[in-house]
């Protein structure tokens, strides 16, 4: 019985679909297919026909007519061909819901300002590098280290016992030992350096008791806010590490270099403006902050670590001296305005912020020295910047050596080390205490 | 009607699966075809997202991660035939209008330096990153345009013609006669539409009160308003023509897909052809673009 039921419907299946490769032939095979409803399944060859789209239309213009009130379809409460699209109010939830919260317009905010600000955070990177940053802080550059650093530096006396095995082992560790990869990826690298070396130098401490009066803070965040020929600047943010001390760091610069600085011209860089590429808003708030309480007890920023680590982007060298610059520029600013009070003034008694930055490989030295809050104009007393670039601590920490033509290019492991660069460190970290 | 929804059951029973009972599938088709019928379907179709990536209103340098269209337009079909896969591209927003004052320095020439100057993938000519006063903005870079180079733009119809540099954009009531050019304006203020491909450059045939007539790199003739920017020069890449592709593949890194392989007959479209140019357009007497609207 089964069986001829199957054989029947078999038949009736064949015949069917002989029905349609007839019907298939025929013209009006379009106008067919084209009445079944849509949305019921059918065969991928009439999904063309189906995917016809008319051109996208114009919206229809309603005017308005002053005095008439259109006939909407509010009160039926559905839609009714010939009467106009009801306009409700936006609708008020009256609860906060964080979801579907709606912020209000950039005007109506409490801390807009009809002033724009310029603000420079972690994530800028400016077009000109270092001459946009020395424009913005009011700074001279001089380069390479001042002679108080570098005769610390040369200092027998400063230097740790069996200082350069012991920076190859710090660096190994956080190269080589740290993974079983070929290489560790460098947001993991650069803060085991950092803090490999730290730990080094912090071992001075046996020596130099001043060295307790440290500590470090990581995630700080700054605010710093100055004006510069009509404008308003700020230095935002979070942005490294910063080593404070209870003691302030020693003057640089003497009065006479000072002064000297005041016959000094400042570079400009027309066709382009002071102010590319940083933030422009209009809303923000005029702070100056330390990022740290009046009462800490490490009151002195003694010296700022960057590096390419969570948030900071990666920067070119000159972008990320700049960056370098500006903010230890801030952190001085935000101290002698906490210090000296808002009014722009040539302090009595420099403040000295120091900066290193590093990729994990090359390290970027900066010493800065505020001589001014009187920013405003491009004469008077200038501050102090001494830049030192590109000081590479090794060549190369290679897991695998590189091999090219059966030569081996670099070996394995550490190679190119290069001691002065970690003595600029440990003499920048001791700068203060000795 | 009936004879419709007999047919959707045929086509529905030919489309399950052959390894139900047979039997129950026809009859239960019949019954979901006559009277399970859903009706018309009235709800619109999904909103399309190819084109979502280019529906941006602010201006950025930053590249902009780019969908393929495959040839497809917006409703899915194909109007260019051969375009599919090829390398990843991303494209760089482009500033035709070199006359777009910053705001608060208006009516003042705009001095910009040349930061960069750079491949594109979306178009044959080169690409510079300008930046003058607090902005930043990508334009097609001419001939000898340079990293290093200031170029100036101005608005201002002198009595005397200007001594014109390369890159530099003026109107073209300002350039002297016979002078080469790019980049060239339809209507004032509109943007750049002509000569813009790789080593092209139009001339300066006269000036008619009001107007000027430009060559077109085709040795067509248009006549357009006085005012219109012109960029000074010839277009960079100028060895663009000179490239050779060496092998197919390299067609397909390009986007470019192979032609179809039938044979056709060659017709009247083969062949040199000798006819005159066509007269000279005129974009005069058009309506503004803010008339028409």
């Amino acid at each position: 019985m089964l069986v001829k039921m199957f054989k029947a419907t078999v038949q009736r299946v064949s015949t069917s679909a002989l029905k349609i490769s007839q019907n298939r032939k025929s013209e009006n095979f379009h106008s067919v297919l084209i009445m079944i409803p849509h949305g019921r399944c059918c065969l991928s060859t009439s999904s063309c026909l189906y995917g016809k789209i008319l051109p996208r239309k114009k919206p229809r213009v309603v005017h308005e007519i002053a005095g008439l009130e259109p006939i909407t379809y509010a009160d039926r409460m559905h839609f009714v061909p010939g009467l106009a699209k009801p306009k409700f109010p936006p609708w008020e939830r009256g609860w906060k819901e964080p979801n579907h919260y709606q912020s209000p317009k950039l005007e109506d905010m409490p801390l807009y300002k009809d002033k724009p600000c310029y603000i420079f955070n972690q994530r800028t990177n400016v077009l000109e590098g270092v001459r946009q940053a020395l424009w913005l802080s009011k700074s001279v550059l001089i380069k390479g280290f001042p002679d108080q650093i570098l005769t610390l530096a040369e200092d027998p006396a400063n230097q740790i016992e069996n200082q350069d095995e012991r920076v190859q082992n710090a660096i190994k560790s956080s190269r080589l030992w740290d993974t079983t990869e070929h290489r560790p990826p460098r947001e993991r690298f650069c803060p085991s350096l950092l803090n490999g070396l730290l730990h080094l130098c912090g071992g001075l401490q046996v020596t130099h008791p001043e060295l307790a009066k440290r500590i470090l803070a990581e995630k700080y965040s700054l605010a710093a806010t100055w004006r510069r020929g009509e404008d308003v600047f700020q230095v935002r943010g979070q942005n490294g590490w910063l080593l404070n001390s209870m003691t302030p760091l020693p003057v640089l610069a003497g009065q006479e270099q000072i002064q000297s600085t005041a016959d000094q011209a400042l570079e400009t860089f027309y066709p382009i403006a002071p102010t590319i590429d940083l933030q422009n808003t209009h809303v923000y708030q005029e702070k100056n902050d330390t990022g740290f309480r009046e009462d800490y007890p490490y009151p002195h920023a003694h010296t700022l670590f960057l590096m390419e680590m969570g948030n900071a982007p990666k920067l070119l060298p000159e972008q990320l001296r700049a960056k370098m610059v500006m903010f230890t520029f801030g952190n001085a600013l935000a101290r002698a305005q906490a210090l000296y009070g808002k009014e722009p003034s040539v302090l009595e008694k420099p403040i000295v912020v120091q900066s290193v930055a590093t990729n994990g490989r090359l390290f970027q030295f900066v010493v800065f020295q505020l001589n001014t809050t009187d920013l405003q104009s491009d004469s008077g007393v200038k501050n102090l910047v001494w830049v030192d670039e590109d000081q590479p601590l090794y060549e190369f920490a290679k897991v695998k050596p590189l091999i090219k033509k059966k030569v081996v290019q670099v070996p394995a492991g550490l190679s190119g080390y290069q001691p002065d660069t970690f003595k600029k460190f440990l003499a920048l970290y001791l700068h203060g205490a000795v | 009607m009936m004879s419709v929804g007999l047919l959707s059951c045929a086509l529905r029973a030919l489309s399950l699966g052959s390894s139900q009972i047979a039997g129950f599938p026809v009859a239960s088709g019949v019954c979901a075809a006559v009277t399970g019928s859903r009706g018309f379907m009235t709800s619109a179709c999904d909103l399309q997202n190819r084109s979502l990536w280019k529906q941006r209103d602010k201006y950025t340098v930053r590249p902009i991660g780019v969908k393929k269209t495959g040839g497809r337009d917006y409703t899915g079909r194909i109007i260019t035939q051969r375009i599919g896969g090829g390398h990843k591209q991303r494209y760089r927003m482009i500033d035709f209008q070199r006359l777009r004052y910053e705001a608060g320095k208006e009516q003042q020439p705009i001095e910009e330096k040349v930061m960069e100057v750079r491949y594109d993938p979306c178009r044959s000519a080169d690409i510079a990153l300008v930046a003058g006063g607090s902005r930043k903005r990508w334009i097609i870079a001419t001939e000898h345009m340079e990293a290093g180079d200031v170029i100036r733009t101005s608005g201002a119809i002198g009595r005397m013609a200007v001594l014109a540099r390369e890159g530099d954009s003026h109107p073209l009531g300002a350039l002297p006669v016979g002078t080469l050019v790019n980049n060239l304006e339809l209507f004032p203020g509109k943007g750049a539409q002509y000569i813009r491909a790789a080593g092209t450059c139009g001339v300066l045939l006269r000036k008619v009160n009001g107007t000027a007539i430009v060559q077109l790199p085709s040795k067509h003739q248009i006549q357009v308003l006085e005012t219109c920017m012109v960029t000074v020069g010839r277009v960079s890449n100028v060895e663009h023509n000179k490239r050779v592709i060496g092998k197919a593949g390299r067609n397909r890194w390009l986007g470019i897909r192979p032609s179809s392989g039938l044979w056709q007959r060659k017709g009247g479209w083969a062949g040199r052809k000798i006819r005159p140019l066509p007269p000279m357009k005129s974009f005069i007497n058009l309506p503004s673009a803010a008339a028409r609207s």
